[in-house]
Parts: structure tokens; C-alpha cells; sequence
């Protein structure tokens, strides 16, 4: 469960910058990407990405390489951070008279860059490709657009018990291969 | 896996994928809260494998972060005000090499710019719902206004009633007749009259009057018409006038209701088409 970055962080902890420059050369692409598939907007992105990396920074002190891996103590932290910038973004969405739809909100994007939704699809495609397409779709809704089980239910029409058990059977799995590899 | 733990399986996921709501989330944080080793052992397992997707969406984010978050920690322990602060970035990115300072004015301009940009669609949707408030408050006021007239109208007519109601209960009123004369022999009328209070005149089976006309009552006390009040009849010939008291007259004789003119006359011109018999 040790991973590359344990000595950097061990040295951030003691106020190395160089060391954080190394830590973010090696992970920085991992919580972008991510942040870039919750939020879509590359500036919205770019800044949560630098204040997920200061957070790290001043938490290097905390970190304990029995509890995770650093992949996984960066993802925690990006995706947390950009589920509140997404909640706090619907809500935004949702005060005003006309709130952008996720869908609406996709259209600039591809208009501007008509090759963006068919790379998306592919991105998306290649996240979780593992698992069955309705665990994969349970679980992306949560992990990157950050709704709630109801929601998803809500959203797909199908009952509570049925995403939860999506959910539960998709992390199992997930589990299951990554403990094969390793 | 313990017995203990298994109920909160499918609670672990969501917990991990942050999905958890009310009931769920309070039982499975009460649950951890007691100390669950499987629990905390599934959710570092959860965050790794998650880890592991997550690496299908790697890339590269824009040079101008890592050079923001250097710059950030190397200030920070300095702990310069903050217009110290300002000034001393404005100056490295002035010292810096041209292609930095390249870099640098174009990630203030794409920041700035994207906030601007922010600010002013966030400030176009407040004037967005600003004008539609101001619109459902003046849409309000009209609603208001028609209430008002409503109201006016249902005082107007509550206060006939209670007119009609104290008419009839006044043992001085009396119930008069008319009877349809020879343009309209079918025509009826009938009004409730009391000296001092007034009356209600109703009547029924009347043409239309044609346009530029209109009915008139008359009263008619010491051989003399007296102007009554003017009416109209519906499609089926149906109308009503309240009569208010006629001064200085104890008794009426008869009432009568002739066709006139839309203002209406001080002696009857047309034609008669209601009368009483005489009192």
C-alpha cells in the first residue's frame, strides 16, 4: 500500500517545498483529471486543484501511510473538495431563475470543441470499465457528480435498495480486482 | 465478516462514495462511532480502489497551478500584509523572464477573466430574478386590485341585500305590480317600495332596448312623473334598479316604465311598457 509519494510527503511534513513540487509533478495529473471530470470547467478545476494541494501541504503532518496510500489520500481530499465546489455550484444553479442543467451546461463546451463530448464518452467509458454498466453508473453518479442515493434513485427510477446494492456490489468488486493485482 | 458488521455493508459504500443521507448516515456514523474494525478496513480498501479508477481520467492541469501553489508556500511563512503580499507578487512576475511573465499575465487574464465572467452572468441572473420579482409584485398589485374591485362590488351588493332585508321587514313596504302594456303585453315587473328607504324595482320578459335607449321608471304621486332611476335588461330580459327615496313623496300612485333615451329625461317621451295600477 506504500506508494511513491511517502518519502515526499514525509519531507513536505518538515516544510520542503522542493519536496511538494515533486509530490504535485507526480499527482497533480491524478486530482485534476478527476476534478475535471466532477466540475467540467478547467478554470473551476484548476483552482480547487491548488487548493487541494495546499490542504495536502499543510496536512503532510497528518498523514499516515498505515491508513492509505498517497493515490488514495490525494483522491480523497480532490474529490471532497470538488464535491463541495459542485454542490455549491448546483445550489447557485438553483437559486437563479434559470439553472443550467447538467446537460445545458455540456453544450458550450461542445460547441466550442465538437470533439470534447466524444472524448468525454470515451473517458468516461474507460473509468470503472471493469464493472457492469449499472454498477458503474451508480457508482459515477455519486463519485463524480456527487448526488446521493436517493437522488440517484430518484434519477434512474429505480428503488433505494437497488442502488444501494449497486453501489455495495460495484465497491466489492473494484476491491476484489485491485486486491488481485497486488 | 463479524455478524455485527454485516447490516452495514451496503452503508459503507455509501458512505464512501459520500452518498449517505438521514437515517443512514446517522446510523452508520453511530455505528463507527462504537469502533467497527471491518467498517474502517472496507473504507480505506473502498478509497484505494477508487484511486485506482480515478487514474483513467490523469492529466495534465494548467503550468500556471504548480507556479500559483510554489508561489503560495513560499510566501506564506513571510506572513506580509496583504498589500505587501500583492506588491511583492506583482513585482517577482515583473522581474521574472519574458516567457514567465507571459505565462503569468495570461494566467491572470484567463483567471480574472473567468471570474469576471463569472460575476457577470452570476450578476445577469440576480437582474434576471430581480426583474421577475418586480414583475410577480406588480403582477401581485394587479391581482390586489381586481380583489379590491371584487370586494367593492360584493360590499355593493351585501349592502343591497341587507337594503332588500330591511325593506321587507318594514311593515310599512309594500309589493307593487306592473303589468306589461302593448309594445311587450308579456312583460312583468314588481318592486318592492317603502317611502322613507327607497325601493327595488325587478323585471322580466322586456326587449332589449335598442342602442342609444334605455328603460325609465317613473313614479307618479299627485298626477305629477317623477324621475325614477334608469335601467337595462340582459339578453333575456331580465333587469333590476335599486330606487332610492323620492323627497317629499308620502305615496306613489303608480309606477310606470317607459323606453328613452340613454341619459335618461325629466318626462316621460317614449313608450310605456310597465305600469302599476293606481294606488
Amino acid at each position: 500500500m506504500v506508494g511513491p509519494g511517502v518519502d515526499l510527503i514525509r519531507r513536505m511534513a518538515g516544510g520542503d517545498r522542493e519536496a511538494l513540487a515533486a509530490f504535485y509533478d507526480l499527482y497533480a495529473p491524478l486530482a485534476f483529471g478527476l476534478l475535471r471530470r466532477m466540475l467540467r470547467d478547467v478554470e473551476e478545476a484548476a483552482e480547487v486543484l491548488q487548493e487541494v494541494f495546499w490542504e495536502l501541504w499543510r496536512a503532510a503532518g497528518e498523514y499516515d501511510p498505515r491508513r492509505g496510500s498517497p493515490e488514495a489520500w490525494v483522491t480523497v481530499r480532490a474529490r471532497s473538495r470538488g464535491i463541495d465546489r459542485v454542490r455549491s455550484v448546483r445550489r447557485r444553479e438553483e437559486m437563479l431563475v434559470a439553472p443550467l442543467s447538467e446537460t445545458a451546461a455540456a453544450v458550450p463546451e461542445a460547441m466550442a470543441n465538437p470533439g470534447a463530448l466524444v472524448e468525454e464518452r470515451e473517458m468516461v467509458r474507460g473509468f470503472l470499465r471493469e464493472l457492469p454498466a449499472e454498477q458503474r453508473e451508480a457508482i459515477a453518479l455519486a463519485y463524480l457528480q456527487g448526488m446521493t442515493q436517493s437522488q440517484i434513485s430518484a434519477h434512474l427510477g429505480l428503488p433505494l435498495g437497488t442502488v444501494k446494492t449497486r453501489m455495495r456490489l460495484g465497491l466489492e468488486r473494484l476491491r476484489g480486482m485491485a486486491g488481485s493485482r497486488t | 465478516m463479524s455478524a455485527a458488521h454485516e447490516p452495514f455493508d451496503e452503508l459503507v459504500a455509501g458512505h464512501v462514495l459520500d452518498a449517505l443521507e438521514g437515517e443512514d448516515a446517522r446510523r452508520f456514523a453511530a455505528h463507527r462511532a462504537g469502533g467497527c474494525a471491518e467498517c474502517e478496513r472496507a473504507i480505506g480498501e473502498y478509497h484505494e480502489a477508487l484511486a485506482r479508477a480515478a487514474a483513467a481520467f490523469r492529466e495534465a492541469p494548467p503550468a500556471r497551478v504548480r507556479h500559483a501553489l510554489l508561489q503560495r508556500v513560499g510566501e506564506a511563512p513571510a506572513r506580509r500584509s496583504r498589500a505587501g503580499l500583492a506588491l511583492g507578487w506583482v513585482a517577482s512576475v515583473a522581474l521574472a523572464a519574458g516567457i514567465a511573465a507571459v505565462v503569468s499575465a495570461s494566467w491572470v487574464r484567463a483567471r480574472y477573466e473567468a471570474r469576471l465572467d463569472q460575476l457577470a452572468s452570476e450578476a445577469a441572473g440576480l437582474r434576471a430574478a430581480l426583474a421577475e420579482q418586480v414583475h410577480a409584485v406588480s403582477d401581485l398589485r394587479r391581482q390586489l386590485d381586481e380583489q379590491e374591485k371584487t370586494l367593492t362590488l360584493v360590499r355593493a351588493q351585501a349592502a343591497a341585500q341587507e337594503r332588500t332585508l330591511a325593506l321587507l321587514g318594514d311593515p310599512e313596504t309594500r309589493l307593487v305590480s306592473l303589468a306589461g302594456l302593448e309594445p311587450r303585453p308579456q312583460a312583468q315587473g314588481r318592486i318592492i317600495w317603502n317611502a322613507r328607504a327607497g325601493g327595488l324595482l325587478v323585471a322580466a320578459d322586456l326587449p332589449p332596448p335598442p342602442a342609444g335607449k334605455v328603460y325609465e321608471l317613473w313614479a307618479i304621486a299627485g298626477g305629477k312623473p317623477l324621475p325614477a332611476g334608469l335601467f337595462t335588461v340582459d339578453a333575456e330580459g331580465k333587469g333590476s334598479l335599486a330606487v332610492a327615496p323620492l323627497a317629499g313623496v308620502a305615496t306613489v300612485e303608480v309606477f310606470a316604465v317607459t323606453l328613452e333615451p340613454a341619459e335618461g329625461v325629466q318626462s316621460p317621451t317614449g313608450a310605456m311598457y310597465l305600469a302599476s295600477k293606481k294606488a
